[in-house]
């Protein structure tokens, strides 16, 4: 755990942080609104105090109620993980800036999150799906999922309770099972 | 098959009826282009040609299908199109608990299993404040670093198979079918291990392991020396590699790459020293980097990694410590709230786990990371101008698997 990147973070983006910098184990994180990721990004990329250059991973996740864009980084200056969380995206419409400009590389892990979640990377040039075939119209890693076709019956299928809840309206009755093969409420 | 309105029965089962008609599609798109770097690349110019490799074609690394703009035989453009292996790994993981997701970890990197499982442990040691009992952690290092050699050794095989040449391939497989087996005396498999468990690993270190072991490090310097010499003093070989598919080290950085890909560029970045884990702090091994950038420079460095893996693994057969290689740990694992992330060194890069926790037995979220996917991004900007074999040399020598990109 590193004490002193928390200061400095705290310091620098003390406005622009949507709740207090968290450490576990070798992990820093921040939480930020989606329209301050590309000002935030570049500050940690540019700026010598931090340097952080080099992008770990970036995920998509749907926690029910909203979204988020989850950014890792490391950086020399640190020998912390340093987690950036986008936090509130709207969950009907996700939008968030981004980042190719500063990492091309991001632009297929973009693609990704946005096969996945559906979330709009304003900026991205080839945002387009890229495991799910180009007529597929659910996003498979939310977690409304409704699994229109075989895969209902898969033994995973409708196991928590917010899927289950979130099907869509116009679901066949009876279309999403329970572990043991049961139907669900009809 | 009768069709009503909107829904339709599934080809598999009539008794499932589908919303949508999931068709197949062309592999020129008719469909106006969605994206304006589609639009971009399917406009096709005067004297250019699109052509379709894979996605059962043998250079390909598995099951990956690119489309390629050419000009006579120069590569003017391509688009990897992926998916074709994807059997949607993280939402399987999402469904599963703790200890299921590890075996799903394995299928990932077929050749390197154990640097699958790795990071997705080593997540959930975090978000359970396990202590790793410190001969567990010996065995980890020591079997992958095994698991590296056997994968560097392939993709040495298999860049030289892509190139034309049948031989190497056959050496290399003498050597890897030694280590294979050997990990198969401690971990029952031959390729999909599924020997880390959340705490240490699956069984101890046993005779047969360590007997077979000995014997072959006795005489490993000498054998992967003599492979090398295979292709390192091959003419051909040499002169279709270098200055092919040279990347620069600062678009390498950006373009997320990592492992040996990365050092090949000249950056010395190698998560087992720049963000340590497990045992390497105490571990005396180099970080080989070259210069150049090219297709040479990637596969002379793996040989230089092989070198320091067998390093690694001596020194881990002299310090290895006596003791439990399990933690205690109930069955059933629920941690509480919480995320995680977790990276490793493996052969072609970092590979990461990123598990969110919810207070349940299941991962709420399961992010896999994999190093290959950033590195097929980049053939966009490897290959143009070059001529059509020189894409296999590059997609030789990035040693893509897709069993990992495609999840």
């Amino acid at each position: 755990m590193d004490r002193a990147i928390r200061q400095r973070l705290e310091e620098r983006f003390g406005d622009v942080l949507a709740g207090p910098v968290r450490q576990r184990h070798d992990e820093t994180e921040i939480r930020i609104g989606p329209g301050d990721v590309p000002d935030v990004l570049r500050a940690l990329y540019d700026e010598p105090t931090f340097g952080f250059q080099l992008l770990a991973d970036l995920a998509g996740v749907d926690t029910g109620d909203s979204m988020e864009v989850v950014y890792h980084l490391w950086g020399a200056s640190s020998p912390d993980w340093l987690r950036v969380i986008a936090v509130g995206l709207d969950r009907d419409a996700p939008r968030v800036p981004s980042i190719v400009s500063l990492w091309p590389g991001a632009e297929w892990l973009e693609r990704e999150a946005y096969d996945m979640f559906g979330i709009i990377f304003e900026g991205n040039r080839d945002l387009r799906r890229i495991f799910m075939p180009p007529d597929y119209k659910s996003f498979p890693l939310r977690k409304d999922f409704y699994l229109p076709d075989d895969a209902a019956r898969s033994p995973g299928a409708g196991v928590r309770a917010m899927e289950a809840t979130h099907a869509p309206r116009n679901a066949p009755p009876g279309a999403i099972r329970r572990v043991g093969g049961q139907a669900g409420p009809r | 098959m009768t069709t009503t309105d909107h829904r339709r029965a599934s080809a598999d089962d009539p008794r499932v009826m589908l919303d949508e008609q999931v068709g197949v599609f062309e592999p020129i798109p008719p469909y106006p282009p969605r994206t304006e770097r589609e639009a971009e690349f399917y406009s096709v110019g005067d004297g250019e040609l699109l052509i379709n490799i894979g996605p059962h074609h043998p250079a390909t690394h598995g099951v990956m299908r690119v489309v390629m703009k050419l000009n006579g035989e120069t590569i003017v453009d391509l688009d990897p199109v992926l998916g074709y292996l994807h059997r949607g790994v993280e939402k399987l993981c999402e469904n599963a608990d703790f200890h299921q997701t590890i075996a799903y970890m394995d299928p990932l990197e077929y050749v390197s299993s154990l640097f699958c499982e790795w990071p997705a442990v080593m997540a959930y040691e975090k978000l359970l404040d396990v202590e790793v009992p410190r001969r567990a952690e010996y065995i980890r290092v020591l079997t992958g670093e095994l698991n590296r050699v056997s994968s560097h050794l392939l993709a040495m095989g298999f860049h030289a198979l892509d190139l034309g040449g049948l031989t190497p391939i056959l050496y290399s497989f003498i050597e890897r079918d030694e280590i294979v087996e050997m990990l198969a005396a401690i971990t029952g498999q031959r390729m999909l291990f599924n020997y880390f468990r959340i705490g240490g690993v699956n069984g101890d270190l046993n005779h047969e392991f360590m007997s077979r072991l000995g014997d072959w490090m006795s005489r490993a310097t000498e054998q992967v020396e003599a492979n090398v010499g295979l292709l390192s003093e091959n003419e051909i070989f040499v002169r279709r590699n270098r200055d092919i598919g040279v990347m620069d080290p600062e678009t390498a950085i950006k373009m997320c790459w990592t492992g040996p890909n990365l050092r090949a560029s000249g950056v010395p970045f190698d998560i087992r020293r720049a963000h340590p884990y497990s045992v390497y702090p105490e571990l005396d091994f180099d970080i080989p980097t070259r210069k150049e950038g090219d297709s040479l420079a990637r596969y002379l460095l793996r040989i230089d990694e092989v070198k320091q893996s067998l390093r690694i693994i001596d020194q881990c057969l002299h310090q290895m410590p006596d003791g439990p290689v399990l933690a205690k740990l109930p069955r059933l694992l629920r941690p509480r709230p919480g995320r995680a992330f977790a990276a490793v060194e493996g052969p072609r890069g970092e590979y990461a786990i990123y598990a969110v926790s919810d207070g349940t037995d299941q991962p709420f979220r399961f992010r896999i990371h994999d190093p290959s996917f950033l590195h097929l991004q980049s053939f966009g900007r490897l290959v143009p101008g070059k001529l059509i074999a020189d894409w296999m040399t590059v997609n030789a020598s990035l040693d893509p698997i897709m069993g990992g990109i495609d999840k």
